[in-house]
């Protein structure tokens, strides 16, 4: 189900899980597809999640069998498999997903048994339906995972009590998704943990295959993946645990440690030593700039992940006043909805925001009109427009970025609190 | 267009998108008709006519735009809408505005049953939440597949609202050239923005044709040398309006500083309005910009002045070149670019005497014929590849040419450690005179310096297999 939408904020299936194939190292993505596919999501997707293209294959770079007129008629099985012999040919990649397009899929082309010729041959060519009309980018994302757990994951034939996954934030989606999953790596390794996280320090389909072999899922994300979160947890044995937000600053971060070192039976003398050093080094900081960053009534529109991590960091550690936060994705489970609000809604000592969840655009700027004395908004670059008209201080983080550069910045775990914190700052 | 014309670049004669060789040879066996069709049976991904269509439109003020497509097909508007922040601020407007983009979000009942409900919703949305003067509707290859009929669907919803709704049927899967998204802009605005009948001509009214990705500085250094012959500028369609497009038939002439923008457009006006046109080439460089400003000067009955002109633009630019040419002469360059600005760099490039190795060009037709006839007449055999990017050619070309210089889109190239540099600069001026001297010096300044390439290669991760490299680099375009 999807609705007719104002400036949408993400693309489509195809974009989604091409977001995943590309930020594997050493995958190739195949687009079976009409021409345009592959710009479109790439735009759409990582060229508005902080302007960094994938490195491997990207827009125009993506193979892709460009379907026609005649494809659309004939159909396009044997151009797929030209293309499929002239990727194995000229990419050095170690494993090869043929995504399906619109067109290859209104016109039924049966991209299965084409790879499963190439399987049977022994080569790494695997499927994943992917037509645009099936949803949004984010359910590209768990799309991506499921033919992941389908193709690629293997039973653990012993498990390591000290690797971890993290899942959840998806890559050139959110645009601090690299800065972000290496800050928990960096914390979750003083724990004395490895992790997976698929998509930082070139790790490839070996990690995702071996996968299984974990103690622990850690979903960062307050609704994503919720069935291949129970997949993984029923089909290969991995327990999972679901923190329902972006970890921003000291408080949510703790939380996120401490639940880590519990649901793994950590030492706890290593956990609360590790808390304890973490914590001093923010509040080191903070210590310097106390009144350095004025006081404000703070409004966020971001995805529900950045939204409830930004509204309790600012609200529980900042002591800013929460005023509304409008959640972005489209969702539509009763449960989610519930889950996000009550995240936003329990601060500390804050009074509660009012909390929104609307995808168009034309609706947010809309509800952001009917809050007066707003002197933040956190949101994406599409909020600039309201921002400026409304006279308001507006700090671009959220998906879509198209002014801002982010490499490896986060304002994710402890250190990246300080980040936000830098960031903030406005002089005027 | 010649109102028989579809607007699928395709269907014009001797058009060829799949082609790779020595520049001599190409252009005798597109003498001698000896060409075949072709195809690639390897390809990487292209620009679909759809990311044209709403580029050439999404700046008009006073318009909505609704994509009737799954939400995927709005990806590259991020691009536009960001082309349209940025031309507002250098257009000193202080509230920047989004661009308003509807997307009718076809899902799998909507593929199933039809979309016509969500596009008769879109529209209400645009109207009620915008009152636009236009109404663009821009069509996708799911709505073309299912068969919407958008026209019919317009037709109906038209009376009684005041947005002219105004369908472009820029269905990805119908061409494989993306400057047939062009032509469908241009095919829309005709049929329903345009009188059948012109009004009064106005005098030194030139209707200035000009794509995207032309900088405001470009706009206004064209400007100001249109305005020397007398010339008031109608800019289209860029931060243009209905009353803009609505004076295009008043003009005096046409002309384009792009090679495929509004070519076929110009045709059409001169058939109808009786408009003439002047199409050449985009004017960077010293040739180009004479060839540019001559052809419309000419049609002004203004060849004189301009003559003039260029004569004392001459002596005051071309001085300042042997600086230049002393940094660049005989360096050898590789080009890669879309069809106007490919050949405008290649022009360019002989300015300061660089040697052309070679050059990729999305198509191959009439008018790439005339400048690689001319090319030919400069430089000794170098490599033409017909190709809309597909960089897996370009790095197995680039690898073994080893130019001196990439000039292009340098996402690959400069991962082989060459320098690179580019000639399209949306943000700063590369027309005209003056720019000349701005592209003359950045060349020099980026060949120079190649520091960050160099140091980059070691650690770069270009996604192909070592034999590639070693390879015909054409061996994937078959005749079909």
């Amino acid at each position: 189900m999807s609705i007719v939408t104002e400036n949408p904020r993400g693309t489509c299936v195809l974009g989604g899980v091409n977001n995943v194939l590309s930020a594997i190292s050493r995958v190739c993505p195949i687009y079976h597809s009409g021409p345009g596919c592959c710009m479109q999501t790439t735009a759409g997707e990582a060229g508005q999640a902080g302007l960094r293209a994938p490195f491997f294959l990207s827009s125009v770079s993506t193979p892709c069998s460009n379907m026609l007129e005649r494809e659309v008629v004939f159909g396009g099985e044997s151009k797929l498999r030209d293309e499929i012999d002239g990727a194995l040919e000229i990419i050095d990649a170690d494993a090869y997903f043929i995504l399906t397009g619109c067109t290859a899929g209104i016109i039924g082309d049966d991209i299965a048994s084409v790879t499963q010729e190439y399987r049977g041959r022994g080569l790494p060519v695997y499927p994943i339906t992917t037509p645009g009309f099936a949803g949004d980018s984010l359910l590209g994302y768990e799309t991506a995972f499921q033919a992941l757990l389908d193709h690629i994951v293997e039973p653990a034939v012993e498990k390591d009590g000290s690797l971890v996954n993290i899942l959840g934030i998806v890559p050139y989606h959110d645009p601090q998704w690299a800065g972000t999953l290496e800050e928990l790596s960096r914390i979750f390794r003083r724990l004395g943990l490895r992790v997976n996280t698929f998509f930082t320090e070139d790790q490839g389909i070996e990690h995702v295959r071996s996968s299984a072999s974990a103690a622990l899922n850690i979903i960062v994300s307050p609704w994503l993946l919720k069935g291949v979160a129970e997949r993984y947890r029923e089909q290969f044995g991995v327990p999972y645990l679901r923190f329902p937000a972006l970890p921003v600053g000291v408080s949510l971060t703790s939380a996120l440690v401490r639940q880590v070192g519990d649901a793994l039976g950590l030492d706890g003398s290593l956990v609360e030593r590790v808390v304890y050093e973490e914590e001093k080094y923010v509040y080191n900081y903070y210590e310097s700039i106390i009144g350095g960053l004025s006081w404000k009534r703070f409004a966020v529109v971001a995805d529900a992940s950045a939204a409830v991590g930004v509204t309790r960091f600012l609200a529980n550690d900042y002591s800013f006043t929460p005023v509304v936060t409008i959640v972005t994705d489209p969702m539509y489970r009763d449960e989610d909805r519930e889950r996000i609000t009550e995240q936003i809604t329990s601060l500390e000592y804050a009074k509660a925001p009012d909390v929104h969840f609307l995808s168009d655009h034309y609706d947010i700027r809309e509800k952001l009109r009917e809050y007066d004395g707003i002197t933040l908004l956190v949101g994406s670059s599409l909020e600039q427009e309201i921002a400026l008209e409304l006279g308001i201080q507006c700090h671009v983080m959220a998906f879509p970025v198209s002014d801002r550069l982010f490499l490896n910045r986060t304002y994710s775990g402890y250190r990246g609190s300080l980040t936000l914190v830098e960031d903030l700052f406005n002089n005027l | 267009m010649p109102r028989t014309y579809s607007g699928i670049r395709e269907s014009r004669p001797h058009t060829y998108n799949d082609l790779g060789g020595e520049s001599v040879r190409i252009a005798e066996d597109f003498q001698g008709e000896r060409l075949c069709g072709a195809d690639r049976t390897f390809s990487q991904g292209l620009q679909c006519q759809q990311i044209n269509s709403i580029a050439a439109v999404l700046s008009l003020e006073e318009s909505a735009f609704i994509i009737h497509s799954p939400q995927g097909c709005s990806g590259c508007v991020s691009m536009g809408a960001d082309g349209y922040r940025v031309g507002q601020a250098h257009r000193g407007v202080k509230l920047i505005k989004s661009p308003r983009v509807i997307v009718t979000n076809l899902d799998q009942n909507d593929i199933i049953m039809g979309g016509e409900a969500k596009l008769r919703e879109a529209v209400g949305l645009a109207v009620k939440r915008y009152s636009p003067k236009i109404i663009f509707i821009l069509t996708s290859c799911a709505s073309g597949i299912i068969g919407d009929d958008v026209d019919a669907i317009a037709a109906d919803l038209q009376p009684g609202l005041d947005a002219i709704l105004t369908p472009i049927h820029c269905d990805g899967f119908k061409s494989k050239i993306c400057a047939s998204g062009f032509d469908a802009a241009f095919i829309a605005i005709r049929k329903y923005l345009l009188p059948d009948e012109p009004g009064p001509r106005e005098d030194g009214l030139v209707n200035l044709f000009a794509p995207t990705s032309i900088s405001y500085k470009d706009q206004l250094e064209i400007e100001r040398m249109l305005g020397l012959l007398g010339a008031r500028v109608n800019y289209i369609p860029f931060y243009s309006s209905l009353e803009k497009i609505r004076a295009i038939p008043s003009a005096q002439a046409s002309t384009s500083i792009c090679k495929v923008f509004a070519d076929e457009f110009m045709k059409e006006l001169d058939e109808s309005y009786g408009i003439p046109f002047a199409h050449t080439v985009m004017p960077i460089g010293v040739r180009n910009t004479d060839k540019w400003f001559l052809g419309i000067a000419e049609l002004l009955g203004k060849g004189e002045l301009a003559r003039e002109y260029v004569e004392s633009e001459h002596a005051r630019v071309l001085p300042q070149l042997e600086g230049i040419r002393k940094r660049l002469s005989g360096k050898r360059v590789f080009i890669c670019g879309g069809t106007g600005r490919s050949f405008a760099a290649a022009a360019l490039i002989d300015d300061f005497g660089m040697e052309l190795v070679g050059l990729e060009t999305p198509t191959y037709d009439f008018d790439a014929q005339i400048d690689i006839e001319y090319l030919n007449g400069i430089h000794t055999n170098y490599v033409v590849d017909v190709a809309n990017m597909q960089p897996f050619e370009q790095v197995n070309l680039v690898n073994s040419l080893k130019p001196d210089l990439f000039i292009g889109v340098p996402s690959w190239s400069a991962r082989l450690g060459v320098p690179t540099t580019h000639v399209l600069d949306p943000k700063r001026a590369t027309m005209g005179y003056d720019g000349i001297l701005y592209l003359g010096n950045k060349i020099a300044d980026q060949l120079e310096n190649p520091g960050f390439n160099r140091k980059l290669a070691p650690y770069a991760r270009l996604p192909y297999k070592k034999t590639w490299y070693e390879s015909d680099p054409f061996k994937f375009i078959k005749n079909t």
